[in-house]
Parts: structure tokens; sequence; C-alpha cells
């Protein structure tokens, strides 16, 4: 051991310092951590808020330790780890320390409207000044020592801690959803003894951590188990197996809403209503590699087109079925697809992402002005849809019974479609249009020189893209019996978009995943409806970032965003980026 | 543009050729009906006019930042508009103190001019944050990559100002000397969108001047010429990609202010529209082109003043200004669609 440490070690953990520092000012400044000061994790003991501050620290002290990535990194003593992840702690909470104490002398809320006085107690324990800067700085420290700490501890304890944090914070998230539906169902014990006033109680917390390290610790036993037993049995045992798990999976969703209640069934109508937009443009972006960032356009097209033909309000008026009118809006979709898509075909891909995101805008303008407002209904939109669905089953079995309501019902038709939409674009991306289309993305020129007809590849992926979409917009309109423009705003391209990229361009899975993940869990922390945006944008460049090919990566995908990676020449790119030729 | 007639009809020509058509009816027809029937007058089309030229200096400062970003790395900064709007944002706080405590009116020149610094120093630090953090690590990742990452970049800024500054949109205290009209050659015009003009037509001398006259200017060229090339001759790519993004911020900062004088109103949204109008202009007047991205601001801007009354007004279409943001981004369709190279673009792209 030469030296306590390097000069170059001091600058990194002082730029993770003023990193963590920052991105801690940041939660408090954005009004993350107000938002979520009361919302408690462990009723008395932490709050989500406290959880949001702490990670920062945790990670900050985590990274530090990791470093540096140069030789001398295996010379580095764990004691010395753990100092890096204390020193960077230190720096943050001494940073934080020094705002609440400013904060707390000058009324700064003229400007950062969020600094209020009760997050400034929250953030100083109601502690006077000089007190507070040495317990949040003390704190700072302790967090990022404790993160270097896990780092230098075997992977075992790692895993299990971490897998024991997130099981508590998560079953506390999902409180709004759990909470009512055991007291409906008469287990108000078992709720009472998990939750109290919105957070888990210390016992249940306790239990939780438990439950979530043994799970990591048996995870992988248990894993290698399944694998290897898997692996051992025949093909045809194994196809069995296969089998039974898609049929149990297919039973699981379809007795969810009925297990669930009725919040859940609203939240999984949504999920649905947004996978299947995303499984749509996922064959515009992630199989035909065209970025379409207007895609609400068809969205929009698909909900109006329903509301014109089945509403009697409307100035059609013409009040067909639901199921009469689907395939007229389909075909209505189809065509402005290939109406939109037709002109922006020869445009590279980023110019056409700035022009669908045009012809996105411009639909929204269209459908809000006064000047189609006696066609379109302007800002009043379009109202009484009728649903072409029962608004309640009640049906007895003998043995069970069954009973349903709202959304509980509409959920069926969204999820059937949902599945179809998911098997036909799985069946397209290994059919020869999907080659096709993988051959487009991959290299335009090879692909058009093997005979590849790009420009009706294109119209294909652009109007099959729009249909899906249409569907979403025909089962929206119906769910909400109105239409309006502004359900109609480029914020839906972005999270479809968001959803597509967290799971993955151009994978099924990970559209699935996608959608449950950013439009689901934020319906369960209503507390952050305002931040929705704001974690998309976070989420897209982080994903871009770290892992383009997304959560869970489509093979072909992960293959062409890690090319560069192995290309040692600049000259590629730069032949990459070329514009292509504009028309006539 | 070249005339070819195709030689086989298809689909997609089709469209085209119906689209350049309809476009060129409408157009005809509207402007016909609106000037026969005389329905403005010619002060307030000299109005219209103005105001135009005003917004469009606007929209040509932001559309600088596109094109020299554009120029080095060949990409669309799709966050530049809420560089822009950060800038106006986090100067509004300076404005609004030095208008409570009367600085504003007692020294309009020297308060001005800090709050302009403000601005533009707020929007280069962003800009160069959002290159160093977004854009850098991205520099060889396959082209959609870098502009997803512009497009999250774009909503993070904009959503995190919303939840830094509030969401309520914020009104510029206004300033006793900018009252009024000036009268230039026997036209009024108000005064605030002559300074508008008057600071727009300076920052772009000066940024003419920066680029082909100083030496940082001439490695910028260099570097859009040729980055490998360019790192031989000794030039360090990645400061003068910076220094890019620097230059565009410090204009997008002062385009926040000027934008502030003539619209009054600033909010955490106000990034999105002039950041994709601005995006026209460049791409109207050729992107990666100076001179171009000037020409198209200006033309976009009085386009779009003039454009709803001449095309609509005689077609008793209600509100015609509702559709003004529709005539923007028709533009911004039919140039990318038809010409897009822009006015001023080489037809044989350079690179």
């Amino acid at each position: 051991m030469a030296e306590l440490i390097s000069r170059r070690q001091l600058r990194r953990v002082a730029t993770i310092g003023a990193v963590a520092a920052v991105a801690l000012l940041y939660l408090c400044m954005v009004g993350l951590i107000e938002a979520f000061k009361d919302r408690n994790v462990v009723t008395g003991v932490i709050t989500l808020g406290a959880v949001m501050l702490l990670a920062v620290p945790l990670i900050a002290g985590y990274r530090a330790a990791l470093l540096p990535r140069d030789a001398s990194a295996s010379r580095l003593a764990a004691w010395q780890r753990v100092l890096f992840g204390l020193v960077v702690g230190l720096i943050a909470g001494a940073v934080l320390g020094v705002f609440v104490v400013i904060a707390s002398a000058v009324d700064v809320r003229g400007v950062l409207v969020r600094i209020s006085p009760p997050l400034l107690e929250f953030l100083s324990f109601g502690l006077p000044s000089a007190l507070a800067f040495l317990a949040i700085t003390g704190l700072g420290g302790l967090t990022g020592a404790l993160g270097a700490l896990l780092l230098v501890s075997p992977v075992r304890i790692r895993n299990a801690v971490t897998s024991a944090v997130i099981a508590v914070v998560f079953m506390s998230m999902i409180e709004p959803l759990l909470r009512p539906r055991l007291e409906q169902l008469d287990y108000t014990a078992i709720s009472d003894f998990v939750y109290k006033s919105h957070g888990l109680t210390e016992a249940a917390a306790i239990l939780f951590l438990v439950v979530g390290a043994v799970a990591a610790i048996l995870w992988q036993p248990a894993n290698d188990l399944v694998r290897r037993t898997v692996d051992a049995a025949p093909v045809e045992s194994r196809r069995r197996i296969r089998r039974w798990a898609i049929g149990v999976l297919v039973v699981a969703v379809l007795i969810l809403p009925q297990v669930s209640g009725t919040f859940l069934a609203q939240v999984a109508v949504l999920v649905g209503l947004y996978m299947l937009l995303a499984l749509g443009l996922n064959i515009v972006v992630g199989y035909a590699g065209l970025l379409d960032l207007g895609y609400v356009a068809f969205f929009a097209v698909g909900a109006y087109l329903t509301a014109l033909l089945t509403s009697p309000n409307s100035s059609l008026g013409i009040g067909l079925p639901f199921f009469v009118a689907l395939p007229i809006v389909m075909l209505g979709a189809g065509m402005t697809g290939l109406l939109i898509g037709a002109p922006v075909l020869r445009l590279r891909g980023d110019y056409l992402a700035i022009v669908t995101l045009g012809f996105g805008e411009i639909a929204r303008v269209l459908f809000e002005s006064d000047a189609l407002q006696p066609w379109l209904g302007g800002v009043q939109g379009i109202l009484g849809i009728p649903s072409p669905f029962p608004p309640r089953i009640d049906l007895d079995l003998g043995t069970m019974h069954i009973f349903a309501t709202g959304p509980q019902v509409l959920y069926y038709p969204i999820f059937a479609f949902c599945a179809l939409a998911a098997v036909f674009a799985y069946r397209l991306s290994n059919s020869r249009i999907g080659r096709a289309w993988n051959a487009m993305r991959e290299d335009e020129s090879v692909a058009e020189a093997t005979g590849v007809s790009t420009v009706n590849y294109k119209l294909l992926a652009f109007a099959l893209g729009a249909t899906t979409g249409c569907l979403s917009g025909a089962l929206f309109a119906v769910q909400l019996g109105s239409v309006f423009p502004g359900s109609f705003d480029v914020f839906v391209s972005i999270t479809v978009l968001a959803v597509i990229i967290l799971g993955g361009m151009g994978s099924i899975p990970g559209v699935i995943l996608g959608a449950i993940v950013l439009i689901g869990l934020p319906e369960l922390l209503r507390e952050f409806v305002e931040y929705r945006v704001l974690v998309y944008g976070g989420v897209l460049v982080a994903m871009m970032l770290l892992r383009p090919e997304g959560l869970i990566p489509n093979r072909n995908r992960q293959r062409e965003l890690h090319e560069a990676d192995s290309e040692e020449e600049q000259e590629t790119l730069d032949g990459d980026l070329m514009p292509q030729r504009g028309t006539s | 543009m070249r005339f070819r007639l195709p030689q086989r009809i298809n689909l997609v020509s089709t469209i085209l050729w119906g689209l350049r058509i309809v476009v060129a009816v409408l157009v005809l027809a509207g402007s016909w009906a609106t000037l026969s029937s005389g329905k403005l007058s010619p002060d307030a089309w000299r109005e219209l006019v103005v105001f135009g030229i005003a917004q469009g200096s606007v929209y040509a400062l932001i559309a600088l930042g596109y094109t020299l970003v554009y120029g080095v790395l060949f990409m669309i900064n799709f966050a530049h508009g809420d560089v822009f709007m950060t800038g106006a944002m986090t100067a509004f706080f300076v404005a609004r103190n030095f208008g409570e405590s009367g600085f504003l009116n007692a020294n309009p020149i020297v308060a001005l001019l800090i709050i302009f610094a403000v601005s533009m120093l707020t929007s280069m630090l962003v800009a160069i944050a959002l290159e160093r953090i977004a854009y850098r690590p991205l520099r060889r990742a396959p082209r959609l990559v870098p502009l997803i990452t512009a497009i999250g970049a774009s909503l993070f800024i904009s959503n995190s100002i919303r939840g830094i500054y509030g969401e309520q949109s914020q009104t510029y205290p206004s300033i006793d000397a900018l009252q009024g009209r000036l009268d230039l050659f026997g036209i009024p015009i108000l005064k605030t969108q002559a300074l508008v003009i008057v600071s727009a037509v300076v920052l772009m001398i000066a940024l003419v001047y920066f680029v082909e006259r100083t030496r940082t200017g001439r490695a910028m060229r260099a570097v859009s010429e040729d980055k490998d090339v360019a790192a031989l001759m000794g030039i360090n790519v990645d400061r003068i990609i910076v220094t890019t993004f620097a230059v565009g911020g410090l204009l997008a900062g002062a385009a926040g202010i000027l934008y502030a004088l003539v619209f009054n109103e600033v909010d955490w949204f106000m990034g999105f529209l002039p950041g994709i109008k601005a995006f026209t202009a460049a791409v109207l007047g050729g992107i990666g082109n100076i001179a171009g991205a000037m020409l198209g601001g200006l033309t976009l801007g009085v386009l779009e003043s003039v454009g709803p009354f001449l095309l609509l007004g005689g077609a008793n279409v209600p509100s015609p200004n509702q559709l003004r943001d529709v005539i923007a981004f028709t533009v911004l369709v039919l140039v990318l669609i038809f010409r897009p190279n822009g006015i001023l673009g080489r037809s044989e792209p350079g690179r």
C-alpha cells in the first residue's frame, strides 16, 4: 500500500461526491422529496422521500468504492473503499446541509417554489441549523459508507440486502392496490397486520425483509434446479412444460380482474391500451426502424373515427354498432397511415422523426380548432359514444359466481386485442416481411440491392402500425364514452416511445414489460402523476446511455446497437450519417 | 427544383403530386379570396409583417443553435428548445427583482444587459451539461440513438424546470422606455419589436465574425468539414464541440429574452413549439448553413404571422390565428418532403 489515496482517486471521489450533491439538491428542488415525504414506507420509521434521499449517497458510495478501473484498483483494501464511500457521502450530505441551513435562514420560495418550510423541517429533522447540518452530513457519510460496504461484502450478502430492501419498498408501494381489496374480501386482520396509515407496520417490514433476503439466497439454487430439471427432461415433456406454463399465464391473466377488484382492473385497462399502442409502434420503430413521433395521430384518428361512426351525437349522427364501425375505422386508419407514410418515406431517420412529430401536432391542432368544430366538435369533443360491452356481468354458474363491472368487463376485449396484436406481431417478425424489415433497418441500400422493395415495406409498416394504434384509439373512445382533443397530445407519442425503449425495441415481451412498468407503476403512486413525463424523459436518456437495447432485448437489435462498439473507425459512422438524396 | 417526369407512376409519387397540387390550390385560392375581399387594411398587413420579422428573428437565433450543432455533429439537438426556455425562465427572476426594485426603469440599459447575461449564461451552462452528459457518450452510436436521447433530455429539462420554478406562466415586467412606437422611415414600429430585431442582427453579426474570423471559429469550420482530419491538424475536437454547444446556448439564451420581450409570458413549456419552429427554420434555410438559419427564421416568422390571415382569412374560417401552428408545421413537412436541403442548402449535400 503506497499511499492512502492517489491524486487521481481523490479527483474521482470528489467528482462523484459533487454529482451526488447535485442529485440531492435536484431531488429537493424539483419537488420529488416534498411529494413523497409523507408517503410512508414503514409507518413511523421511514418515508418514500427519505428512501429517495438515502438512495443517492448509497449509490454514490457504491460507485465510489467501485473506482478506479486501472491497475491500482486491485491493490485497494476494503477499508480504503469504505473510506471512499464515506467521503463521497460526507460531501453530498454537507452540501445538502449547507443548502438546508441557507434556505432556513433566507426565504427562497420566490424562486424555488418547492423549498417549503415543511420540506426544510423534514430535511433538518426539526433540529436547529448547526445540529441539522451535522446530522445531514453524518447521515450522508454513513449511507455512503454503507453503499461502499455493500460493494466490498460478498455477492450473496449484497444480493440478499438489495432484494430485502426492494421487497419492503415494493410491498409498501402496492398498498393502495392491496389494502382496499383485502378489506373488501374481509381479510381485515391481514391488512391490519401489514399496513398502517398507508405504510407497512414494523412487524410486516421485518417479515418482508426476511422474505426478500431468503428469496435472494434461495434464488440461485432454485433457478439452477429448475433449469437442470428442464434441461434433463426429454423434448416432448419440455414442450409440455412450456405449454402448461403458457396455460397458467393465460388463466392468471383471465382471472386477474376478478381477484384484484376494480381499481387494478382500471389500471390494467390503461396498461392494455398503451400496450396495444406500443405493440403497434413497435412494428414501425422496432421492426422497420422508422422513428415515428406522431404516433398519437393514429390513436386520435381511431378514437375520432369511432366517435363519428358510433355516437348518435356526432356530426355524422349515424350511430353504427361498434363492431360494424370497427372495420371501417381500421381501414380509415390504415389509409391515414399510408397517406402520412408515403410522403415521409424517403426522408432519413431523424428528419422522419421530426416530420411525424409535425403531423402529430397538426392533427391535434386540427382536432382542437374552431375551424373544424362543426365536424369534430372542437375543444368540446364528441360525447355519447355507446359501449358495445355490457356495463356489468352477473353470471351464476352453479359452482361459481362471476360478477364484473365497468373496467373489469372492458379488460377482456382489450386484452384479447393485445394478445391478438402480440401474436400477429410475433408471427410477422419471423416471416418474410419481418426479415425484410430487419434487412431494411440494418442497411437500406443493401436491402434494396437484394430485392427488398423498401418503399412498400415501409408503407406496410406504417399501415400496420396505424391500424394497431387506431384499435387502441377505438377502445379508448369506448372506454371514456367521449373523445376530447386534449387526450391526444405529443406526450402520448412520447410515452409509447418510452415504453418501447424501456422494454427493448423490436421485443414483444419487452414491450409488455415496458407498458406494465411505465404505465402501471405510476398509477400506484398517486403523488407521482406530476413527475411522470420527467421520469419518461429520464428513462429515455438513461436507457440510451446505459442499455439501448432495452430490458428484454431483441437479439438482432442488440447486435446492431453494439456493432459500433467494436468498430474502430469513425468513417463507418460518418457513412451511416450520410443524408440520402432528396426526392424528385 | 429539378423537374423530371416520373418513369413509372407509383403510389408514392402519386400521393406526392396530389399533395403538391392540393397545397398550391389551397394557397392560391386562399390568398385570392383574402386579397379580393380586402378585409385587412395595408396598415394591418404591415403590422403583421413587422411582428413576423420580430418573431422570425427569435426563431433565427434559436435556429442558429440547431444549425451549429448539426454542422459539427450531424445530429438534431432536439433539446435545444428547452435550452432556450431555461434561460428565459431563470432570467425572469432577475427581471422581476429589477422590476420590483425600480432598477429596471431607472437604468433600463444596464438592467437589460444583466438580464441578457443571466439568460445567456444559464442557457450556455445547460447546453454544455447536455453535451457532456447526454450526447458525448453516444457519438459513435447509430444515428437514432442520440435523437431519442435528445427527446428524452428535452422532456427531462422542461419538466425539471416545471418542478423547480413551478408550472404557472410568468409575466416579464414591462419597461417604460420600451413602450410606444418608433417612427422608422414613416413606418411606425413597436419599440420592443425594433429592439428585438436590432439585438438579433447584432448577435448574428457577432456570430458570423466569430465563425469566420476567429481562430476557434476556423477550428469549428474545420471540425464540421472533417473531424478526423481536424484532429490530425491539432484541433481538440471535443473542445470545439463543447464550444459549439456553448455558442448555441448563448444565442438561445439571448433569444429567450427577446421572446419574452415580444410575447411577455414565459413558462416551462415555451421551449417546445419555438424549438420545433426554429428547427423548421433551420431546415428551411438549409441545415448546417448559418446564413440559411437566419433567412429561414425570418421567412418562417413572416409566413407564420401573415399566413393564417392570408390563406384562411378570406375563406371565413373562424379564428384563423389558432391555425398558425399548422402553417408552421405544414411548412416543415413540405420543406422536408420536397426540398430537404433548404433554400440555401447545396443540392448535393457535402456530407
